[in-house]
């Protein structure tokens, strides 16, 4: 009744008292399981510490969270573009080097699979 | 002696980039690794010989859905042969390093390449900040850029775990010792913006 803690209450109490970093409390976790093996592939324990792991995603949303509000202040207003990613990340030499990577595969792709679904077209008819 | 080195590694063909790839390698059996590999390092190859000129040690990876040889069969622009060599030294240095590699290198160094956010998720939460849909390609873009932030991060808590004489697995400490010092480097930026709480 009134002196009884509800136990769920408590628990969640805890969790966000006892939460990682930042002022983002818990939340459900959204990439524990993938981001556990990229800390691995990054040189970290095959098993790592969970409370490090719930550390960086909150680090990871609140990166992505910055860079979407970020991309929609430029370019295209509104509207998150790969453009814009790229201009965000000019003075990052790592991430710059990345995303700009990324796009142009993908521009070569593009290209390459037009070129090749032309060559198929011709031949068909 | 001790643990089993891999012999075998073969590696010709094109370029083995150092980047981590985000999705080349995601559905591959892990015994066809090598051969994706080259598979991949042929896409490298194409796409270096449209003239984009790889960042020293950070060439990047092809993300090939399509690892069709019928590809090279493209027309492409003029191939330049400077960026070949380059390209065809870089791929022996990365062969030189993987028939080096322990047993648990390789094993580590595949989950390096393999790793990645998980797509759906990734658009789920751009779109909820964003508060409009957004493409496909801002969603590669930015799960590309979060991983090489990830990995920032961690080396750089790796390298405080080893400077305060501590070992791995890293813990909390480690990790916020590496985002004050990334934080006054510029790597992480600070808010500008409301944060969003629930979601």
């Amino acid at each position: 009744m009134a002196d009884e803690e509800d136990p769920t209450f408590e628990e969640e109490n805890e969790e966000i008292g006892g939460g990682a970093e930042g002022g983002q409390g818990q939340r459900k976790r959204l990439f524990s399981k993938e981001l556990r093996r990229m800390v691995y592939g990054f040189g970290d324990d095959q098993n790592p510490y969970t409370e490090s792991v719930d550390i960086l995603e909150d680090l990871v949303i609140e990166f992505i969270t910055e860079m979407t509000h970020r991309a929609m202040a430029i370019g295209r207003q509104g509207r998150v573009q790969v453009e814009d990613i790229i201009f965000l990340m000019r003075k990052d030499p790592a991430k710059f080097a990345r995303v700009k990577d990324l796009f142009t595969m993908n521009e070569e792709l593009k290209r390459a699979r037009k070129a090749f679904d032309e060559a198929n077209y011709d031949y068909g008819s | 002696p001790g643990k089993g080195r891999v012999t075998g590694v073969s590696g010709e063909g094109g370029v083995v980039p150092l980047d981590p790839s985000p999705s080349c390698l995601d559905r591959i059996p892990r015994d066809r690794f090598e051969e994706l590999r080259k598979a991949c390092d042929e896409e490298g190859e194409l796409r270096r010989q449209d003239g984009l000129r790889p960042r020293a040690g950070e060439e990047a990876d092809s993300s090939s859905r399509h690892p069709e040889a019928k590809r090279r069969k493209v027309a492409t622009k003029g191939k330049r042969p400077r960026k070949r060599a380059v390209d065809e030294l870089e791929a022996q240095k990365m062969r030189t390093l993987m028939s080096s590699m322990s047993q648990e290198q390789l094993d580590r160094y595949e989950v390096y390449r393999r790793s990645a956010f998980p797509k759906a998720t990734m658009k789920r939460l751009i779109q909820t900040v964003a508060g409009s849909t957004v493409s496909q390609n801002t969603v590669i873009a930015m799960s590309g850029v979060a991983k090489v932030f990830v990995g920032q991060v961690v080396e750089e808590a790796l390298d405080v775990c080893e400077k305060w004489g501590e070992t791995p697995p890293l813990q909390p400490k480690h990790m916020r010792e590496a985002v004050r010092r990334l934080r006054s480097k510029g790597q992480i930026p600070g808010s500008k913006h409301k944060k969003i709480l629930f979601f």
